[in-house]
Formats: C-alpha cells, sequence, structure tokens
C-alpha cells in the first residue's frame, strides 16, 4: 500500500487561506495612544499621575496584590470624560517567560475593571493571551481579592505563565488603585 | 490692556499645542512595586534586558514492579535555555539539554540542543520562525516542563507514538488572532527511515523516535510539511490538531518512496477544579514492503501503520494557596506496530497487540516552579512495565 500524502501542496493551501487580512490579527504592536483609546473610548484627556506611596501604603498594596512576576515600568493617567472623571488608565509590564508582557488596564471610578489590552507580546509561546474571550474574565469585575489565577481568571492551557503574570500584574494594578487612588469610599463588592 | 489680552490669547494657544505632547512623554512615575520606574516612552521597548536566561530539569526515581532490582535514579533532564533580543521584532530562542547527568563513550548520557530557532514578527498576530523548533504536535510536545504535564514521566503516547520532545529544522509562521484561532504552518526536515534498526527494540519502543534526526546532520533530502490548528477562543477550552507528512526515503538506495505521516487531535477542558483532557494520534510509514522483505527474520519490521490515545482528569485542591495539590488519573491505550504491509510472500508479520496503561498519581507544586511527583504505572496484561515512580521537577 502506497499513500503519498501531499506535505508541501497542503502547506501552500494552508498559508493561502490564512494569510493576514483574514481572521488573523494584522494590528501593528499597540501604541500608547492606541492602548488609552481602545481601553477609555470616551475619554477626552488622559493626565499623567505623579504618585508616591508611603511604607505604610506600600505594604498595603503588597499585602492586597499577593506574589508578584517580575516588573517593568509602570504608568499611570487620570482619565477625564464629556462628564468628568471616569477611571484611571494604566500601562504595565510584567514578565512572561523570558521578556516583557506589555498591556494596558483602565479601572473605572467605582473600581470595576476594563478589558485590558496587550500592547505587546515578545513570547514564543503563550501568545493566546491576546484572546477576546480570556481578557474579557477582567471586565466588571470589582473586587481585587478574586483575581487569582486558575481559580478567578480561566487558564489558557499551554499559555500558564502568560495568565498568571498577567493575572498577578492586573491584581497590583487594582490593589494601587484601592490604596492610593481611590477618593470615594467604596462599598462592599 | 488689549496688549495683554493679545498675549494672554497667545499663550493660551501655545499651552494648548503643548499639552498633547506634554501628555505623551510626561507618564506617571508610580513607584509602588520596587521595579518599576517611569514610563517615558510610548513605543511599546522593552524593559528587559536583552539577554534572558531560562531552564527545567526533571530528577526521578522509579521501581519497577517486578523487577525491583532495576531500581534508578536519574537526573532526567537538564535544560539551560538563553534567549536574545535583537530587536522589538527578532529574537533567538535558544535551549540545551543533557540527559542522565553525565555525557561520555561509558555513560548513558546525551547532550542534545533543543531548540536555536530566530523568531521575527511579522505584525502583532503573526511570525515567522527558522532554525531548529518544536514541532507544534499534541498537548505535550511544546510545553514539556515538568510543571506543565502530569505524571513523572511524560504519557507513553507522547512519547511512544508522538516523539516528544519533536524537533525538526526549517521554516515556519505562527499566527493567533483575537478569537482564540492560533494556526501553525511550515516546511521541515523529517525522518530518515534508513536509521531504522530491525536488531533493536528500539523502533518498537517509538517508531518515530527510532528514525528522527534532530537536525544532527539530517539528511534533507525529502522535506516534510506541517500544518497546525488550535482553539481557545472558549475560556477553559483548547481544541486542536495536527498533521505532518512528507519523504523518508532521503535518497538511500531501497529506500525511494517512503513517507511518513502523523496526525492527532486533542482537547483540554479545565471546568473549575478539574483538568480534563484527550488525545488521538496515529503515524503510517508507506513503502515498507520490500524493506520488510529484506529484514525478514529479524525482531523488529518497520510497522505501516502505529496510534494511541488517552483520556485524562486531573482535580487541582485550592488549598488556600496558589500551590495546589492534585491528583490525577490517565487512561491510555497505545500500539507502536498496529499493521505491516503485505509482504511478496502474501503474508503480513503479526501486528503487536495493543498496550493499556493505567496511570494514577499526586503532585504537589509546592512552590511556583516547582513540583514534587509521585505514581504509579499499570500495564493491564501483566506485570510488565508495571511500576512506582517518584519526581522532582523545576522550571524557571
Amino acid at each position: 500500500m502506497s499513500r503519498r500524502p501531499q506535505g508541501l501542496a497542503f502547506v501552500g493551501a494552508g498559508m493561502a487561506v490564512l494569510a493576514p487580512g483574514g481572521s488573523v490579527v494584522a494590528a501593528e504592536y499597540l501604541s500608547l495612544e492606541a492602548a488609552q483609546r481602545a481601553v477609555f473610548p470616551e475619554g477626552t484627556r488622559f493626565e499623567p499621575v505623579a504618585l508616591s506611596l508611603t511604607t505604610a501604603q506600600r505594604q498595603a498594596v503588597d499585602a492586597l496584590a499577593g506574589p508578584q512576576p517580575p516588573r517593568g515600568r509602570l504608568g499611570a493617567w487620570r482619565v477625564e470624560g464629556a462628564s468628568g472623571s471616569v477611571g484611571f488608565f494604566f500601562a504595565d509590564e510584567v514578565l512572561g517567560r523570558q521578556d516583557f508582557i506589555d498591556y494596558a488596564l483602565g479601572i473605572n471610578s467605582d473600581g470595576s475593571l476594563r478589558t485590558p489590552e496587550i500592547m505587546a507580546y515578545r513570547e514564543s509561546h503563550g501568545g493566546e493571551v491576546r484572546n477576546l474571550a480570556w481578557r474579557s474574565q477582567f471586565a466588571q469585575r470589582r473586587d481585587g481579592t478574586r483575581l487569582r489565577a486558575s481559580i478567578d481568571i480561566k487558564n489558557i492551557a499551554g499559555a500558564t505563565l502568560s495568565c498568571e503574570h498577567l493575572t498577578g500584574g492586573i491584581r497590583y494594578l487594582r490593589a494601587l488603585w484601592q490604596i492610593a487612588l481611590n477618593t470615594v469610599p467604596q462599598a462592599a463588592p | 490692556m488689549a496688549t495683554l489680552e493679545a498675549q494672554l490669547a497667545e499663550l493660551k494657544a501655545q499651552l494648548a499645542q503643548l499639552q498633547p505632547q506634554a501628555q505623551k512623554s510626561m507618564a506617571a512615575t508610580v513607584d509602588a512595586p520596587a521595579a518599576a520606574t517611569s514610563m517615558e516612552s510610548p513605543t511599546p521597548v522593552s524593559a528587559a534586558p536583552a539577554l534572558s536566561w531560562f531552564g527545567y530539569g526533571e530528577l526521578n526515581y522509579t521501581r519497577p514492579a517486578a523487577e525491583p532490582s532495576q531500581a534508578r535514579a536519574d537526573v532526567g533532564r537538564f535544560v539551560l535555555g538563553a534567549g536574545y533580543r535583537f530587536d522589538e521584532r527578532t529574537r533567538l530562542v535558544s535551549e540545551i539539554e543533557i540527559e542522565h547527568a553525565i555525557s561520555s563513550s561509558s555513560d548513558p548520557g546525551e547532550v542534545e540542543i533543543e531548540q536555536a530557532y530566530i523568531a521575527h514578527d511579522l505584525n502583532a498576530g503573526m511570525r515567522a520562525q527558522i532554525g531548529l523548533f518544536l514541532i507544534p504536535s499534541g498537548l505535550i510536545n511544546e510545553n514539556h516542563e515538568p510543571t506543565r504535564f502530569y505524571g513523572v514521566f511524560r504519557n507513553f503516547v507522547e512519547t511512544a507514538i508522538i516523539p516528544s520532545t519533536w524537533r525538526e529544522g526549517g521554516v515556519g509562521l505562527q499566527g493567533n488572532s483575537a478569537v482564540g484561532l492560533r494556526w501553525d504552518v511550515g516546511v521541515t526536515t523529517g525522518f530518515d527511515l534508513s536509521k531504522w534498526d530491525a536488531g533493536s527494540t528500539e523502533g518498537i519502543e517509538s517508531p518515530l523516535g527510532s528514525i528522527h534526526q534532530e537536525l544532527a546532520l539530517a539528511k534533507a533530502k525529502d522535506l516534510s510539511g506541517y500544518l497546525a490548528l488550535q482553539y481557545t477562543g472558549i475560556n477553559g477550552l483548547k481544541l486542536g490538531g495536527s498533521i505532518f507528512a512528507g519523504g523518508a526515503g532521503q535518497g538511500e538506495p531501497g529506500f525511494t518512496g517512503s513517507r511518513v505521516s502523523l496526525w492527532e487531535t486533542h482537547a483540554r477542558w479545565q471546568p473549575g477544579a478539574w483538568d480534563l483532557a484527550a488525545l488521538y494520534a496515529r503515524g503510517h510509514i508507506s513503502g515498507t514492503a520490500a524493506l520488510n522483505e529484506a529484514l525478514a527474520g529479524r525482531p523488529t519490521l518497520i510497522p505501516e501503520d502505529f496510534f494511541g490515545w488517552y483520556v485524562e482528569a486531573a482535580w487541582r485542591a485550592r488549598m488556600g494557596k496558589p500551590w495546589p495539590l492534585v491528583p490525577f488519573l490517565r487512561y491510555e491505550r497505545f500500539n507502536t506496530a498496529s499493521s505491516y504491509t503485505m509482504l511478496n510472500a502474501g503474508a503480513a508479520p503479526q501486528p503487536l497487540a495493543d498496550r493499556i496503561a493505567l496511570t494514577g498519581g499526586l503532585q504537589w507544586q509546592f512552590a511556583p516552579g516547582v513540583i514534587f511527583k509521585a505514581d504509579y504505572v499499570d500495564f493491564t496484561h501483566g506485570r510488565e512495565g508495571d511500576r512506582f515512580d517518584l519526581g522532582l521537577g523545576y522550571e524557571f
């Protein structure tokens, strides 16, 4: 019996069907401005926030945030809309496995989260965290203690480190907002 | 007064012009995390060092039930990886592996380059890679670190049928879409059927594992192609499949027309504390009749078909910590020679019987990236192969 699978033929066909411009995300890395527009489309003004934490605040943030992956740069902006303040925008970096994942997060004035955006992903495996379905798990969550990888936020098999570290980073940002940026007393989530 | 008003208007206009620039460049300095610095540029240039190190390892103890004298303790794998970012879009991924602690002419160890490729991002959702890389086949091959699979050793199907850790040299493309579809396609080196050793049992243990080339002066007259699709658009669910096919004669006399193909499909579902997985894989080697005629009477002829499948269930105990205790159970059925081609004499060699293995165990990830494992393997036909295993694994 002799079967002859057309290996190179199906490679060519696959490339034709799945070329960019189809279902593939064809965008470049997400710039800061594009991320701000994506997370807060109603934002009219993004005002940089300079913030230094006291030792007590730092300890409180660390306690709320829990174990953290290695982190890179972090920036925060107060977001104004047509009718006043709508929340805070963060651009953050957490380690994936070898390199930093750049992502953006919005936190509304009531403490609820917006869907994070991946600004740059540089790892060889785990790019599935770009999936909208996975990122959407964070939207509307208000309880910062309920941001646990694989428990509250479902994992993507094969992208475990990226899922865990992004979830940890977002938990940190929510804790930072609660301790240092929130000016309105919060009701129980 | 009119002059002052004019000057004020001019200043307001200048301020309005400057404001967007300031907004771009003056990001916040949130010094809460110890390592954080101000983000001064809106361009996504990584703050991480260009050179990075990573690795994993497995230390294990295995005690065969029928032959306790064959109990062994081993540094199964010691792997160091280095990554280097040439620019924001281009990077090196490399891993060097030492198996069984010592590699010399009188020791059982091996030194291997497991990965060595350049990846280049074409855009945010697609990248090209060239070099020695892992074939996207099954659940383990690309995720073979000990913290990512259940059991002290990799399962039988993804060892005997899919020859994990399976890598080839070539070029490939990978895309990820926002709806959760990942695709991989590429052209690579393939198998070399002339390596088949009919006098050893290696081909029975893993038909493809005995004829893979691992880009070690790999014969490359015949190339292969692969296509893999994976869907993770529903949280907690992963569905995928792949096919790899190509020539395996490599221009060797008598092997003309020999081809190898391997396809598989897999699913993994993680509802709540449960982690459920299933995989089916099937391989085919064509053009073996004349080869087996020449090998008649030798212990290990070349099979035409081989297959395997498994189902696996694990339950992750929370224990109030992110490092759970996980009991698991896996049922596997596999056959490394389920059929042979008919020989010219009109008879075909007797295929092997399917092997069924039940593996149950417990693993405890007691720190991030460090895992302790214990399991017991029970083959349904006799005690051969039954064993007790202990393992320590790490990944960083």
